[in-house]
């Protein structure tokens, strides 16, 4: 199947490669949602390869204000307008002189400037103009054989909202249809884009975010979690150390490499201080880390490490810790979980920090899709083999030996609890490996301190009477 | 117009006849007629007389061409239904598929196919 490259890189990828060629496709949804952007960012791409498009006003916009409005963004280019992108109008003739003069204008035009791409905006505003539907739908059903024969491929634009996409007749005989809508999630305006048909072509179903940028239109598909079943690597028997000598021994030599711990504490008990030597450990190594943090700021992360001895200022530099703070405000769970795969690759991770899921759970309103977006990352991570810590925030960070409150333990290949216990006035600190997949592992109770020399993990706590 | 001229494009009738109806199985009667429209507009810019082609419900019919050439002597008949056929096949391999074209093809005769239509757009 030939397809119509979009060039929007990751709308080509959920269409399976791009737009079949000579194809009638609706672009709906509401005003403001992005669908006249959408198609001249697309439009505006082809125009660069050479691809002819004819694009045809109805009732809405005025030319003078789309041109006025495409200048805002980068893939616009002067040079290709009455070139490559031809503006004509299309609402004056149906105003005046009816559908069957329209059809015949519009095969004129065609005949004139022979475009690969027809675009009609708006397709929906005419149809207040035809004497009955009967009418409209022939009109519908003449123009998409003529465009078709003119081997044009199409986008009709509209302003549909979701229920008459199963009633209008144009939506019957359309050959795709892309649906954008907005939504409202927490404190931000989101946007969406949804495939509901693809003839010709597997697609991907669901909804992507979306964002309108300088740029044109970026996309964010949809992250979901394979269907084959991960195969964990047992034969990897390589080991990631943590720095921390003795806790390495409690894990029988470390972490696994490609396996994903949790390491749980409440505020303040040392989880940022056990990821941060992970990475610094790396990063003696040559292994580049990523810690993504959506607690504390890069500067407070460099000045946690100051304070147990570390200058990471040079690993940052070289590039073999990288850190990042999203800001929990800001935090977009489609946007970001997406920017971190991106990352990941580009920067050829081998070690990932995210501190904390806690924060990840709270900006995402579906339960649901936490979990989704969970397992796709993790799952993620393992194919990628890239040794990863989640930190998880225990709100009581004297309670037992609890990992989280979702259900999440089944998820991790290690577990490490850390908790404070407390008697008489001191205060002190405790960790335990819970979980240790497929190693022996430690099962003691581990005192142990946060120093300005690093982390010490001391002898087996031994002072039971400290524990609730 | 020689007899042999009448002759050559009553050969062509049948053969746009089977070519036509061989589309149809692919295309439906309508898109036919559209492509039919179109490919004699593409021809016409060369060969106006193409425009004689009607193609309808009723089906193809050559015979307004033979009326209006009577006073012509020699007119290029091959080269312009060469064109026409050529440019048909080449937009319906783009719609349908190169295969399912191949077989209306083959009952072409090969020097009937003008190669400067061969090209891609």
């Amino acid at each position: 199947m030939e397809r119509l490259i979009t060039g929007i890189e990751k709308l080509d990828a959920i269409l399976g490669g791009g737009i079949p060629l000579y194809s009638i496709n609706i672009v709906s949804g509401t005003p403001g949602s992005g669908k006249t952007i959408l198609v001249q960012n697309i439009v505006f791409n082809c125009a660069k390869r050479g691809l002819k498009t004819l694009y045809l006003t109805t009732i809405s916009e005025s030319q003078f204000k789309i041109v006025r409005h495409l200048k805002e963004f980068d893939f616009f280019e002067d040079s290709l307008l009455e070139n490559t992108f031809i503006y004509r109008d299309l609402g004056a003739v149906l105003r005046k002189e009816g559908w069957q003069k329209t059809l015949h204008h519009l095969d004129q035009l065609v005949k004139e400037h022979q475009p690969d791409i027809v675009v009609i905006d708006s397709f929906k505003a005419i149809r207040n103009l035809f004497p009955d539907e009967r009418e409209f739908r022939a009109f519908v059903f003449d123009a998409a054989a003529l465009l078709s024969i003119w081997e044009i491929t199409v986008f009709l634009v509209g302003e549909y909202d979701e229920k008459e996409l199963t009633s209008l007749s144009e939506f019957a005989i359309a050959d795709g249809i892309l649906h954008l809508y907005g939504t409202e999630e927490k404190r931000f305006q989101k946007r969406y884009l949804r495939i509901l048909k693809m003839r010709g072509t597997s697609f991907e179903q669901g909804e992507h975010l979306f964002q309108i940028t300088p740029s044109g239109i970026e996309i964010f598909p949809r992250i979901k979690p394979t269907d084959t079943e991960l195969a964990y690597e047992v034969a990897s028997e390589k080991r990631k150390s943590l720095g921390i000598p003795e806790l390495d021994a409690m894990l029988s030599g470390g972490l696994k490499e490609g396996s994903i711990t949790a390491i749980s504490g409440g505020t303040g008990v040392g989880k940022t201080s056990f990821a941060l030597s992970f990475l610094r450990e790396g990063a003696e190594k040559g292994e580049k880390g990523l810690y993504l943090s959506f607690e504390e700021p890069v500067s407070q992360l460099k000045s946690n490490a100051l304070s147990l001895g570390w200058d990471i200022e040079k690993y940052v530099a070289d590039e073999l810790i990288n850190l990042k703070f999203v800001s929990p405000i800001e935090l977009d769970v489609d946007k970001h979980i997406y920017e971190i795969f991106e990352t990941i690759e580009k920067n050829r991770i081998k070690r990932f920090v995210m501190d904390s899921v806690t924060s990840f759970e709270r900006s995402v309103v579906d339960l649901q899709k936490y979990k989704d977006y969970l397992w796709a990352l993790i799952q993620h991570l393992k194919m990628k083999k890239v040794t990863s810590i989640l930190i998880l925030q225990n709100d009581d960070p004297f309670s037992a030996l609890v990992v989280s409150k979702a259900p999440l333990s089944s998820l991790f290949d290690n577990i490490i609890i850390l908790r404070y216990v407390e008697k008489q006035a001191t205060i002190k600190r405790v960790l335990a490996v819970l979980k240790a997949k497929g190693a022996s592992h430690s099962r003691d109770l581990r005192e142990f301190e946060i120093t300005s020399e690093g982390i010490k993990v001391l002898e087996k706590f031994d002072k039971a009477d400290m524990l609730k | 117009m020689p007899e042999d001229l009448i002759a050559k494009i009553k050969q062509y009738e049948e053969l746009l006849k089977e070519t036509l109806k061989a589309s149809e199985k692919y295309l439906g009667i309508i898109s036919v007629k559209l492509l039919v429209e179109r490919v004699k507009w593409d021809v016409s810019k060369e060969y106006r007389e193409i425009e004689y082609l009607q193609y309808s419900e009723e089906g193809l019919s050559l015979q307004a061409l033979v009326d209006n050439l009577k006073n012509t002597s020699d007119f290029p008949v091959n080269e312009m239904f060469k064109k026409f056929l050529a440019r048909y096949v080449e937009i319906l391999a783009k719609l349908v598929g190169e295969k399912e074209v191949k077989n209306i093809v083959k009952k072409l005769p090969v020097e009937e196919l003008d190669n400067s239509f061969r090209g891609k757009r």
